[in-house]
């Protein structure tokens, strides 16, 4: 047992840090990288020296680097604080489906502009009424337009509605998963595609989240006429497509070692400047809560670096990857609530720092998977127990639907 | 990186568990409760076998290995309620180190506790041999027993006053703290063990049990309370891990290790314990139902080496300080 770095992973660790150092200033500023034009060179910068897609094969643009060159990089980012890449969804969800799933000419136009941020890349899954339950999907992609088109082949027709879409707003590309097959059972109807976001008929509206923020996207899709050639695996197995895209979130991110939400470092300096104001009672409160979510996080932070040494050793992250989300979005809200609370007279109102951080944290506790859907993949897929009883095995989409509405 | 026990450690698990199931279970603990039976494997047994001296160095007729060997003995004791605990050997290794004593304790000629401030002492039943802070300094020295009614009885707590000491180590504030740091760790392996062990016994109940016409399991209300456990005992996996670790490697680390390990062995085991007891509904709270044996030692280890509430103190204090 050790913490320490194999050779190569050392030699790998100095040459990004150095390059990162170096380059820092270009990437710090957050605010500047919400700049789209700054947060795009900054990663074409990245992408040029070697360091973005290292999982990639080297013919779609990486460099056919391992997991662990990939964990090195985002903690190396996460150490000197730098912001996520602009086109961190591209990278960890689209261009790996593209590689997978999509044609020699796809993986031609796509994949190294998407490396370089020349493109930006959304994901479009979700719908009003598909969140967790995402095979519930209405989307509707029609073949030729209409059935009385029946002739014409080469395209397709999109209508239908996603949402809380990531940089839709900025996107040149997505990969939209639509349904193509009503008749058959929900999972077997689906088709995906890349689309152009800048084709006719596709709409953006920017949402606004609780934290007042306007990160993700209601996206429109009216008569939207998308080529065949951009269909990304056969009609019907977009579920199966949109496997290979959720799976690779979980590797291409590395996964383990850095944490979701503030630091707890940071979080026990800000308490520290605090502590002294408070009286002894309130302070032995307050070193109770620190020291329980500073705990969960430690913990989390170890099981990270037990995923970590498994993936230094060639394994596969597996489901009880998701524990590290489910834990570390509890003790980010409990961290922040604590954060804000020692700040006294002014917790009760917005404006700092910590107050924003704060209403940011519920949400994600929800996006990329939901506390109790992580807990429903651990149950069954770690501790083997039984899957959930479900209503809509056995039967079509549409019968599904009409069972929803309440007409037999 | 490489944060992960070895072949070595994994062997080392299997034969304590081979040893271990011989003759503890929680059959046995159960006994101790019924008809006052003795604890097992028992000390005799325990230190014969070698597993309760593997930190004692070789010259003193120990094992001669590194607390995190003992951590990896210590989750399998936990798992079947073994004792006398390997706490109590972990920190007499470290009290005693360079006193003759400790070649008597690891040749079974003496049977030690170790004396805290706060209450009843831990293994002090079958004890002849008592190490004690006074004034700063390790004494050690005979003592008499009056044992109390236990909550869990493999945890041979008893009160102890001590007859006439003897002055070991005059200055001994660092090594007494030393020692409680090596036995938060371990302490924190058996409960890790303890509470691994419940978990499976839920688990394996909601996989069986069958209501509505489906096994209980694969309700979320039942699934979501068994994972909420696994995620703890796994983090307290990597917890106690990292402070046998630093232990043994990391000295600095070791403060803020051990009392993030005792304080989540506390919260962990509870919770497991309470959870499992819960998902077996009726047949859960029984006597003859192992899960109550369980229940038990959670609620006397939160107290051991100082209660979670102080370990959880002492992870904030070191946090605001770093």
């Amino acid at each position: 047992m050790d913490f320490d770095d194999t050779r190569e992973e050392a030699a790998w660790r100095a040459e990004v840090r150095a390059f990162l150092e170096q380059h820092r200033d270009d990437g710090t500023d957050r605010d500047t990288v919400w700049d789209t034009g700054t947060a795009r060179t900054w990663q074409a910068t990245l992408y040029d020296a070697g360091f973005v897609g290292v999982t990639w094969p080297v013919e779609a643009g990486g460099r056919g680097g391992t997991p662990m060159q990939q964990a090195i990089i985002d903690q190396e980012m996460s150490r000197l604080d730098l912001p996520p890449l602009i086109n961190l969804i591209g990278i960890g969800m689209c261009g790996p489906t593209v590689i997978v799933h999509g044609s020699a000419d796809q993986k031609q136009r796509y994949l190294k502009r998407l490396l370089r941020a020349d493109d930006i890349w959304c994901q479009l899954f979700s719908e009003p009424a598909a969140g967790s339950d995402l095979a519930g999907l209405r989307t509707r992609a029609v073949r030729g337009g209409d059935s009385d088109n029946g002739g014409d082949n080469s395209h397709w027709l999109v209508n239908g509605q996603k949402v809380w879409t990531t940089r839709a707003h900025q996107s040149d590309y997505g990969i939209l998963l639509t349904r193509t097959d009503p008749d058959v059972p929900k999972h077997r109807g689906l088709t995906m595609f890349v689309v152009d976001m800048k084709a006719p008929g596709v709409t953006v509206r920017p949402l606004r989240q609780m934290s007042g923020g306007a990160d993700f996207n209601e996206v429109f899709f009216d008569d939207v006429v998308i080529p065949d050639a951009e269909r990304l695996g056969d009609v019907g197995d977009g579920w199966r497509v949109a496997l290979t895209t959720l799976m690779s979130e979980r590797l291409s991110l590395g996964g383990g070692g850095t944490g979701i939400g503030p630091r707890a470092e940071t979080v026990a300096r800000h308490v520290a400047e605090h502590l002294g104001a408070l009286s002894p009672d309130r302070q032995a409160l307050v070193r109770q809560q620190l020291g329980k979510a500073y705990v969960a996080v430690l913990g989390a932070r170890y099981t990270g670096y037990r995923q970590l040494s498994r993936i230094s050793r060639g394994e596969l992250p597996g489901p009880e990857a998701s524990a590290g989300k489910l834990s570390g979005t509890r003790s980010a809200r409990d961290l922040a609530d604590l954060a804000v609370r020692v700040l006294g007279a002014d917790a009760r109102v917005a404006g700092g720092f910590w107050q924003e951080l704060q209403a940011g944290l519920p949400g994600m506790a929800i996006a990329g998977g939901t506390d109790q859907v992580l807990r429903n993949i651990i149950g069954e897929r770690v501790l083997g127990l039984p899957a959930e009883p479900r209503a809509d095995k056995g039967v079509t989409f549409k019968e599904s639907l009409a069972a929803e509405r309440g007409t037999p | 990186m490489n944060f992960d026990l070895d072949q070595e450690h994994r062997d080392l698990a299997d034969a304590a568990r081979d040893f271990l199931s011989a003759t503890a279970s929680p059959a046995a603990a159960r006994a101790m409760l019924d008809d006052g039976a003795t604890v097992r494997p028992g000390r005799a047994e325990l230190v014969k076998s070698g597993f309760a001296t593997i930190t004692i160095p070789e010259h003193a007729g120990g094992g001669g290995g590194s607390v995190l060997d003992l951590a990896v003995v210590a989750e399998q004791a936990g798992r079947l309620l073994a004792g006398p605990s390997l706490v109590t050997f972990a920190r007499a290794a470290v009290l005693l180190a360079g006193d003759d004593r400790l070649a008597d304790l690891a040749g079974g000629d003496r049977s030690v506790a170790v004396v805290d401030h706060d209450g009843p002492v831990l293994d002090a039943v079958g004890a002849d041999t008592f190490l004690a802070l006074r004034d700063g300094a390790l004494v050690c020295g005979p003592g008499t027993v009056t044992a109390r009614e236990p909550i869990d009885p493999t945890r041979g707590l008893g009160d102890v006053t001590l007859g006439d000491t003897e002055e070991l180590v005059p200055d001994a504030a660092e090594r007494w703290l030393h020692g409680e740091r090596v036995g938060r760790t371990i302490l924190a392996a058996e409960g890790l063990g303890a509470a691994a062990r419940v978990l499976e016994i839920g688990v394996a109940y909601a996989k069986e049990r069958y209501a509505f016409g489906r096994a209980i399991g694969s309700y979320q209300a039942v699934k979501h309370l068994l994972v909420d456990a696994y995620v703890e005992v796994e983090q307290l996996r990597s917890l106690v891990w990292w402070a046998a670790w630093a232990a043994d490697h990391a000295p600095d680390e070791l403060p803020l290790a051990s009392a993030a390990a005792k304080a989540a062995a506390a919260t962990t085991l509870e919770q497991a314990a309470e959870a499992v007891i819960q998902v077996h509904g009726g047949i859960g709270f029984t006597w003859e139902h192992d899960a109550h044996l369980y229940w038990r030692r959670s609620k006397v280890d939160r107290f051991l080496l100082g209660d979670d509430v102080s370990a959880y103190d002492e992870v904030a204090r070191l946090a605001v300080t770093r």
